[in-house]
């Protein structure tokens, strides 16, 4: 067995209306004014009332909430939940939405916690010490940021997205309670969902994989397979909820670990061009990666196949495109598109392609995959993904 | 036992081989073309070496403690940088276990990764030459 290193700061506490222990649970942890960091419509539809209510109500104000994030988490939003948080005096922060507000919050709390510039704590493994207490309650199940050591921030000025990456990133304790789950839209969940069947597959496959990663990833994709369908089509089924939440959560602690791959770095780069829905676009790319990776992580692909019972075959090349097969199966019953062109991409013109090759050759998370890609093998999948 | 037995040792190999991709002409113009400042912070046995290719044109090594700003600092042991040098280590997982710490724009830095693969292979070459170095001189 080769060396390996596994890692998760984070307290997982799962359960129905478990999202309601939040303050309890912050002030625990020593805070007893959080920042809320959440999304406009939650707050809206009422999502969040089970949590306020258990706040204090004793003259001292209502809860301090800021609940202006963008679909991609920016410089801007940060910087104004950090000036909210520091006139209120907040202590610790409550995130509570999907991927987005997970990470504002992440980097809402290096600022929070240390002053001075966020970019100055730009890079990986860069944060000096532990940083106020953070809680996580994810309403999505796919991105895994309530156990991830990472956040991504787009400066909007220049256009590019930060990374930073730290164990005092992830936050101490992530909430999953599938109620807070229920409400999502079937296309959300559905995309969602396949940003989590990708976590688990790439995890499965990268660099950095160990024992630990690897039954993470088996059972999540196993949880996936079983229940994302019945999550889409009845979204008040809170077993297959269940089912998608903690999937997305091992699989976020599996790729916290052990990387990803070309999947998200191709869809890192058409997400950046066109806009598109991140797990939507890795959902596209999910099979045509996969048959990327065939020559490479075969006996992989074949051992999940066998684990998931989606095929008995005991030749391994044959087993792994069983795999792919059932991801392609799983993507159509859960009415996603199959082709960037179905997503919306529109038809590539001079240069595109070539653009694209490039931002995806150059993504961090392509630096995990198991099979090393040029610029024309990109190219090549752009095209038949198209 | 640490691979480099000062820091001077450290600094001569280091100094070589990144004078060594600055000859090559394909690894230095692709660097040159980043227009990136990193600086590498080795510890135990510690040393600094920053690479400045700001201005386009120049690709210039610094030895030691400077003013130039850098866009991104990668500091870690020295043995960890041997053995990256070596091929034997992933920078990328390296990052993801905390054996290097990346302060800047870390994916930028992770892109030149290709480029500079081709001095692996001078790596051992000059190691072996700066160790007869030291042993001639000592």
């Amino acid at each position: 067995m080769q060396p390996f290193q596994f890692q998760s700061p984070t307290k997982l506490f799962f359960g129905e209306y478990t999202a309601a222990s939040a303050y309890e649970s912050l002030k625990e942890l020593g805070s007893s004014n959080p920042l809320i960091v959440t999304d406009a419509n939650l707050v809206k539809a009422g999502i969040l009332e089970p949590i306020l209510e258990a706040f204090p109500k004793n003259g001292s104000g209502s809860p301090v909430i800021f609940d202006d994030v963008p679909m991609d988490s920016d410089l801007h939003s940060v910087q104004n939940a950090v000036n909210l948080a520091r006139a209120k005096k907040c202590d610790g922060i409550l995130a509570c939405g999907g991927g987005s507000v997970l990470d504002t919050a992440k980097a809402v709390n290096i600022c929070l916690t240390y002053g001075g510039n966020l970019l100055d704590y730009q890079g990986l493994n860069n944060l000096p010490t532990k940083l106020l207490p953070l809680v996580a309650i994810p309403t999505t199940a796919g991105t895994g940021s309530e156990v991830s050591l990472v956040a991504m921030i787009k400066d909007s000025d220049e256009g590019k997205k930060l990374l930073f990456g730290s164990r005092f990133l992830a936050p101490d304790l992530a909430i999953l309670d599938p109620q807070m789950t229920v409400s999502l839209p079937a296309r959300l969940t559905a995309a969602t969902g396949l940003d989590a069947l990708t976590h688990a597959i790439e995890s499965y496959v990268a660099l950095a994989v160990s024992p630990i990663s690897d039954a993470l990833c088996l059972e999540a994709m196993r949880l996936l397979f079983k229940s994302l369908e019945r999550a889409t089509t009845d979204g008040g089924d809170i077993e297959a909820r269940s089912d998608c939440l903690v999937a997305s959560t091992m699989a976020g602690l599996a790729f916290t670990n052990s990387g990803v791959g070309i999947v998200h770095a191709l869809a890192h780069a058409t997400g950046a061009r066109y806009g598109t829905h991140h797990g939507a676009t890795n959902a596209v790319f999910l099979p045509f990666g996969m048959e990327f990776n065939l020559e490479a992580a075969a006996e992989r692909f074949a051992t999940a196949a066998r684990y998931l019972r989606i095929s008995t075959n005991t030749d391994d090349q044959k087993a792994a495109k069983d795999l792919i097969e059932a991801v392609r199966n799983l993507i159509l019953k859960v009415n996603l598109p199959l082709s960037l062109k179905d997503l919306g991409v529109p038809e590539f013109k001079n240069g595109d392609l070539e653009e694209l090759a490039m931002l995806a050759s150059t993504d961090a998370a392509i630096m995990f995959n198991p099979k090393e890609s040029t610029q024309e093998d990109i190219v090549a999948i752009y095209t038949r993904a198209y | 036992m640490p691979v480099f037995s000062s820091s001077e040792e450290l600094l001569h190999v280091m100094k070589t081989l990144w004078e060594a991709i600055k000859a090559d002409p394909t690894m230095s113009s692709q660097l040159i073309d980043s227009r990136l400042v990193g600086q590498f912070q080795f510890r135990e046995p510690d040393g600094i070496i920053t690479i400045d290719c700001s201005d386009g044109q120049n690709f210039k090594i610094i030895v030691g403690p400077t003013d130039i700003k850098p866009v991104i600092e990668m500091s870690m042991k020295s043995d960890i940088a041997h053995e990256f040098w070596l091929g034997r280590i992933s920078i990328p997982v390296a990052l993801l276990t905390g054996k290097i710490v990346s302060k800047g724009p870390t994916p930028k830095a992770l892109a030149l990764l290709p480029i500079i693969r081709p001095a692996y292979s001078m790596y051992p070459k000059i190691l072996e030459a700066a160790r007869k170095n030291v042993l001639v001189n000592s």
